[in-house]
């Protein structure tokens, strides 16, 4: 016979005559046997260990043994400094305590009550144990996601900037770096910060280098398809591979990246190396004075298509 | 799928015996709603720790930016929903709710009598726990870093420095110098964010295996037998009840912050020395006992003094295994007493702080109009804008002038101060003057600039 019983603790255990001896209080497990040896059983007067071999059967609600009177006052007391008391998670794995050919105790369920019904009691309350945690915490994780990601989303506002030069003042078809002052914003601080883009005059519609490779490709965004002028093309000082700044060899007439060595022609279309699109057009604006106001945006670089960093 | 898993780990980490060793703890006779309190604590303190580190996500702590970075986070919002003020009310009410949770399971466990031998060294822990969730709220108080909580730690601080023979040294050590400045703010800083959640990961860590080595003390009546026949293991029962506990305190805590969110104070100003501070409600007894008892010596440090060495050595003092309440009356109505002496002391204190004008935001709004276009800013200056002739109104709202005050003052200032140069607007429509007096009352208060909008 070997089937799983589930009985509590303090259950009664009988003599041969069906006299109740005591009351089990623990299972013997030998650790080198990897079984169960006895059980200790206590009366009212003292704890004692009841050899396993002694066991008739167990039940949910009692075990029988084939002790006498006298046989029990024989059995051995159950002294617990010479045991190791350990939790059912000492047991070895898979542990299934064999006792004997009688029976498969599982020691996690010694203490549950062996009605069918606390069994499904048990899995809804389960169940419900699942739902009440599993809303606390989506209702806390998701206003942190929120939380997260709301510095990540705060919109940039466009804001343009007079480069303070002329337009006259640039040589034609001839690249100049600007510098300026802008305010970079991260969270509640603004600091002040220097920034740069470059410039390249044209004579017109005419001049060959007007168009920007941008435009060729029509990737620019509506808010630089608005804003460009065929006098002037804006290039972003970042080199759409990696984020380094190439610069202008009048030698070669070309724009070289230092770090990868992509290059550009004038209009910032990509003649050779890793870059995976021309260098980024910026949106501009010149006064009927000459004066030239820009938005400094930033792209997300590594990849084909010019998106627009949040 | 979840039978897989199962097994793979059960093979690996035994886990099932790990769960049954976590939940099938058992409990004398039976669970009970009685004993949900602790798990309370628990469960707060682990929204404290994940909200905190939220929250320390945004906050820079030093002078110059912590106010900027709470009210950064005031502002902060995702598709329209206000998360970050959300967050912060939550840390904010988590705090109380937290002191009133360990208030809770220190009774329940004084009442039952769980302290007792076998579980002394367990109640002392508790009490160490207690005592890191109080300075855990009063070093929280200053890192908004607005009046209230500048002026509010200048107090606190100081009640140390009241310790006779090493007060000062301790107060100066706390504060990082003689004043309060950028050092007590990164202290107290550091105090909260890392020495404290390290204290706590420790102790709590003790309390629960020290309370699974002697287990739970079950009810405090009933014979050992009874007890065993109606035990029950911690789950599930329990652990539905406790998660039925936590549900109803995390709805608590989700609607005090939702709308009574905690407010932000103008930015600390050292030499506003009308500000008159008051501390947080759990600390209200001190102060009116400040008010009541002198030498102050004995009620700002002697009673808590008095109250920790009671607590600490409780369970060494009171030997005796009975641990019925009603069989301990003396022990049990001397708690009460002195709880209700505190609960009265609390609502005297409550009721002799000036009461700030509960702002209605609308009228706020309308107030604002007419305060710029009455000319109020030919004379008074708010927020470095305005005439040098009358008070800087900057902060009118943090002195607690009522509403009626506010209004007799704009038609007949003489009335408030014989002596006002003030002149009378008695233009003002009713209305007109109710709306001022409710935009003069938030001032210094709230209707900061939202730093998440860019300004040109
Ligand atoms: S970063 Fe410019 S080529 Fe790689």
């Amino acid at each position: 016979m070997r089937e799983e019983v589930t009985y509590r603790v303090g259950i009664p255990v009988m003599d041969l005559r069906g006299e109740t001896l005591g009351r089990m209080e623990k299972v013997l497990f030998s650790a080198s046997l990897h079984h169960v040896t006895g059980i200790v059983v206590r009366s009212l007067e003292s704890l004692r260990i009841i050899d396993l071999d002694r066991v008739n059967s167990v039940t949910a609600s009692e075990i029988r043994t084939s002790l006498t009177e006298s046989d029990w006052h024989a059995s051995p007391i159950f002294d617990p400094s010479q045991y190791e008391e350990v939790p059912p998670w000492f047991f070895p794995p898979g542990y299934r305590i064999e006792m004997g050919a009688l029976m498969t105790i599982k020691p996690l369920d010694v203490r549950l009550g062996g009605e069918a019904g606390a069994l499904s009691r048990r899995a809804f309350m389960g169940r419900s144990v699942g739902i009440v945690a599993a809303a606390i915490g989506l209702t806390l994780l998701v206003p942190i996601g929120g939380y997260i990601m709301a510095a990540a989303t705060t919109p940039v506002t466009d804001t343009w900037r007079d480069l303070g030069v002329k337009l006259l003042d640039l040589p034609v078809d001839e690249p100049v770096q600007k510098a300026f002052r802008a305010v970079a914003v991260s969270g509640w601080m603004r600091v002040p910060e220097e920034r740069s883009v470059w410039l390249i005059r044209h004579t017109g519609e005419s001049d060959r280098w007007s168009r920007s490779a941008d435009q060729t490709k029509n990737i620019d965004s509506p808010l630089e398809r608005r804003n460009s002028d065929p006098r002037l093309t804006v290039l972003s000082p970042i080199c759409p591979h990696l984020g380094c700044a190439p610069q202008w060899h009048n030698g070669q007439k070309l724009f070289i990246c230092p770090c990868h060595h992509s290059v550009y022609e004038l209009n910032g279309k990509r003649v050779s190396g890793p870059a995976p699109r021309p260098m980024d057009q910026l949106p501009v604006r010149i006064g009927p004075d000459g004066s030239i106001s820009v938005i400094y945006e930033q792209f997300a670089i590594g990849i084909a298509a010019k998106v627009r960093l949040a | 799928m979840g039978q897989k898993i199962l097994a793979y780990l059960e093979e690996r980490v035994r886990i099932r015996a790990l769960m049954s060793f976590l939940l099938d703890e058992p409990i004398p006779g039976g669970s009970r709603w009685a004993y949900i309190p602790g798990s309370m604590v628990l469960f707060v303190l682990i929204l404290q720790f994940v909200t905190g580190m939220m929250l320390a996500f945004y906050y820079g702590g030093t002078p110059d930016h912590a106010w900027d970075s709470v009210n950064y986070i005031d502002h902060l919002t995702y598709r329209g929903f206000p998360v970050g003020r959300l967050i912060r009310g939550i840390h904010f009410w988590g705090s109380s709710i937290m002191v009133i949770a360990v208030g809770l399971h220190l009774l329940q466990v004084f009442l039952w009598g769980a302290y007792k031998r076998p579980r002394e060294i367990m109640w002392l822990i508790g009490t160490v726990l207690f005592a890191l969730t109080m300075i855990a709220a009063f070093s929280g108080y200053l890192l908004p870093w607005d009046e209230r909580a500048y002026w509010g730690t200048i107090v606190g601080t100081n009640m140390i420095g009241l310790v006779p023979v090493v007060g000062e040294i301790l107060k100066a050590a706390i504060r990082g110098g003689v004043g309060l400045g950028a050092l007590t703010l990164s202290h107290f800083f550091t105090i909260h964010t890392m020495i404290l959640p390290t204290l706590f990961i420790l102790f709590v860590i003790l309390h629960m295996v020290i309370f699974r080595r002697v287990g739970p003390a079950g009810p405090f009546s009933g014979s050992p037998e009874q007890n065993e026949a109606t035990k029950d293991t911690f789950y599930p029962r329990q652990v539905l009840m406790d998660s039925f506990g936590m549900l109803g305190v995390f709805i608590l805590i989700l609607v005090l912050a939702l709308f009574r969110p905690p407010g932000l104070e103008s930015v600390a100003n050292p030499s506003n020395a009308a500000y008159s501070p008051t501390p947080a409600w759990y600390f209200d007894w001190i102060f009116q006992l400040l008010k009541m008892v002198r030498p102050e010596i004995v009620g700002v440090v002697g009673l808590p003094v008095l109250i920790g060495i009671v607590l600490v050595f409780l369970p060494f003092i009171d030997k005796k295994p009975v641990r019925s309440p009603f069989r301990r009356p003396i022990s049990v109505l001397s708690t009460l007493f002195i709880l209700g002496a505190m609960l009265i002391l609390s609502l005297m204190a409550e009721h002799g702080y000036k009461k700030l004008v509960d702002v209605d935001r609308a009228s706020m709004q309308r107030g604002q109009v007419v305060f710029n276009h009455s000319g109020c800013l030919g004379c008074h200056a708010v927020f470095g804008k305005g005439g040098k002739i009358g008070p800087d109104l900057s902060e009118e709202g943090l002195v607690g002038h009522p509403l009626s005050w506010l209004e007799v003052q704009f038609v007949n200032s003489k009335a408030n101060f014989p002596d006002s140069i003030m002149p009378n607007f008695t233009f003002l429509t009713k209305q007109q003057q109710h709306d001022l007096a409710m935009y003069l009352s938030s001032l210094g208060r709230m209707g900061w600039p939202d730093p998440t909008k860019a300004q040109p």
